[in-house]
């Protein structure tokens, strides 16, 4: 194996800035900074080109060119001799790293200004360590700690996600057991399910782990940066610097308006989840053809995950988009059996007029907000939805529910064929249990559900 | 702070400085390499003189870029280590601000350096973007 076949993944993950020198035919030197060099195979690299810059002139006219890069765990650095093969402007190595830019580009408000403009494959034509750039460590330095996680078998891994999540019995459990057998295997602390909502063209957060109770509920356009670009393109994506590409992108934006500053960019849309996340991958959840949701990971390591965290993480997808896809056909074919006592387990008798504190409940119709107290609670269809059971239950004495009679309800306007009702009510429930513990929906049965009042309850709808 | 040349051939080469200096009348410069890992550049402005020289800043990728011809190449006084030094603390703590350990980056080699002074052609803007490769006027 040569030395460049040899070299650590993490120097070619971008996160110490590379250098390229070219030289034009008339024999003028150029040195430019690379947000990132690619590793195709033994004797290729990738570098992006985005703008038809000097460098770009030069390797046209004269092929040379030379890079210095670092190994970003021990500073070691590197030198590459190339000599500029090719432009690639579609295919799978193009449509990957347009993905990455796509990304870094709709973060930093530059969709359509900071793009790709072809995939540039150089050979290698040399490869050294630069021996002497940095003074030997002293022998009782110990190297520093990179990635904290404990590497544990890949198939113990995938036999706890399995197990767990097959063995789940409603979309709920699922989920739960999903990131928790993620963080438990594989050490993945920071994670969440997005599913989309009723029109297709947003996400939402379902369901989190290590994020407080801040994680569910958010959302994100389809389209919109990482995750949002993920659902779009159906590609699982893996950023191992989140910062230094951020950073580049930043210095993008601030050229672009410093060379035409009359543009309207859009504004940066903030990173859902970690604010100082420094590695992410998310995964598209496809079953067959359907976007069923994305799966989210994210590390505040710059080297978090590499190759095979996103390898893993894609077979578990696969095996999680059906599962939920069984799991919502399950709830829905089983919505006419009767409750039991079985289902309905230990949970409280429902009270509508419950001694205790009462709290105020207000539905803006405008958006179908609901908000408890002064604090915001839910919107969209899972607002429309507590609203309804709410009246039910205050106007008619009503606690026991069943998801096709939502489904049947014209005033919910869920949509017909495949709809999101299950999701929605996982959504519901879970923003129930963080900001208002005294409402419970309660399952009473496959497709059945009670809603548990342990409050005064007081309703105002706001014209 | 990147160092580019080129050989007879015009094949490039590229060398992180170590430290740089204005001249006084503000049309020269003096730039640092190590002398360890210089053998190449030093063998292309021996061929040519011709100078890329590359500051970049890694907190916000703000770059420029100035082209010139070498003037004089000499070993770096003993005097100018400390200028060097409080660049390697500089860059040490700019890393050290993206995340990275200050003891990492003062382990960069930089001496006994090399002091290469050059005659400033050309100045350009170099930060990634549209504008990037713009002349920047009267700054050289």
């Amino acid at each position: 194996m040569t030395l460049f076949e040899s070299l650590p993944a993490a120097c070619f993950q971008g996160v110490i800035p590379a250098f390229i020198a070219t030289c034009s035919v008339d024999g003028i030197p150029n040195v430019t900074v690379l947000s990132q060099v690619f590793r195709l195979d033994a004797r290729h690299v990738a570098l992006s080109c985005q703008f038809f810059n000097k460098t770009k002139q030069n390797v046209l006219e004269n092929p040379h060119a030379t890079v210095q890069f670092y190994d970003p765990v021990d500073f070691t650095a590197y030198r590459l001799e190339l000599r500029y093969e090719r432009a690639e402007t579609q295919g799978p190595l193009f449509d990957a790293m347009a993905l990455r830019i796509q990304v870094i580009a709709s973060h930093t408000g530059l969709k359509g200004v900071f793009r790709l403009l072809s995939a540039d494959v150089y050979e290698v034509l040399a490869c050294e360590k630069r021996e002497g750039f940095l003074i030997p460590a002293a022998a009782d330095e110990a190297p520093e700690a990179v990635d904290p996680r404990v590497p544990q078998s890949e198939l113990r891994c995938l036999h706890l996600v399995s197990q767990r999540t097959a063995r789940a019995p409603t979309l709920d459990a699922l989920l739960t057991a999903l990131l928790e057998a993620l963080e438990e295997s594989i050490g993945f602390r920071h994670s969440m399910v997005l599913l989309p909502d009723e029109t297709g063209s947003r996400l939402f957060a379902v369901a989190s782990r290590g994020y407080g109770d801040e994680g569910v509920g958010a959302e994100i356009s389809v389209g919109d940066g990482l995750i949002g670009t993920v659902a779009r393109e159906r590609r699982s994506l893996r950023l191992s610097n989140m910062n230094s590409e951020l950073r580049y992108g930043r210095a993008v934006r601030a050229s672009v308006q410093a060379t035409s500053g009359k543009r309207e960019l859009r504004a940066e849309i903030p990173l859902p989840g970690l604010s100082d996340a420094q590695s992410q991958i998310a995964i598209p959840l496809l079953a067959c053809d359907r976007l069923m949701g994305v799966l989210a990971v994210e590390s505040k390591s710059a080297l978090g995950f590499d190759e095979w965290d996103e390898a893993f993480l894609d077979i578990v997808g696969n095996q999680v988009a059906a599962c939920i896809e069984n799991a919502i056909l399950r709830e829905r074919s089983d919505e006419a059996t009767p409750a039991t006592a079985t289902d309905a387990g230990d949970a409280p008798a429902a009270s509508v007029a419950a001694p205790g504190p009462r709290r105020r409940f207000r539905f803006f119709p405008s958006d179908d907000c609901v908000f408890v107290g002064d604090e915001y609670l839910i919107r969209n269809l899972p607002g429309r939805i507590l609203w309804k059971l709410l009246r039910a239950a205050v106007d008619g004495g009503r606690t026991d529910f069943t998801n096709r009679e939502l489904r049947l309800d014209a005033s919910l306007g869920l949509p017909g064929l495949r709809d999101n009702l299950e999701s929605r009510l996982v959504l519901l429930r879970r923003r129930l249990e963080q900001k208002c513990p005294e409402l419970r929906l309660v399952s009473t049965g496959r497709g059945h559900f009670r809603l548990d009042i342990a409050c005064g309850v007081e309703l105002e709808e706001v014209v | 702070m990147q160092v580019g040349t080129r050989d007879k051939d015009r094949r490039p080469e590229v060398l992180r400085a170590v430290g740089v200096a204005v001249g006084p009348d503000r049309s020269t410069l003096t730039v640092y390499v190590p002398a360890e890992l210089a053998a190449r550049t030093l063998a292309n402005l021996e061929d040519n003189g011709e100078l890329a020289i590359t500051f970049s800043q890694v907190i916000d990728h703000r770059t420029v870029q100035l082209k010139g011809k070498l003037v004089s190449l000499r070993r770096s006084r003993r005097n100018e280590r400390a200028l060097q030094e409080r660049w390697l603390a500089a860059f040490a703590e700019q890393l050290h601000m993206v995340g990275f350990s200050r003891r990492l980056a003062l382990r960069i080699r930089i001496w006994p350096s090399i002091a290469l002074e050059l005659e400033v052609r050309d100045l350009f803007a170099q930060t990634p973007g549209p504008g990037a490769g713009r002349r920047i006027e009267g700054g050289a």
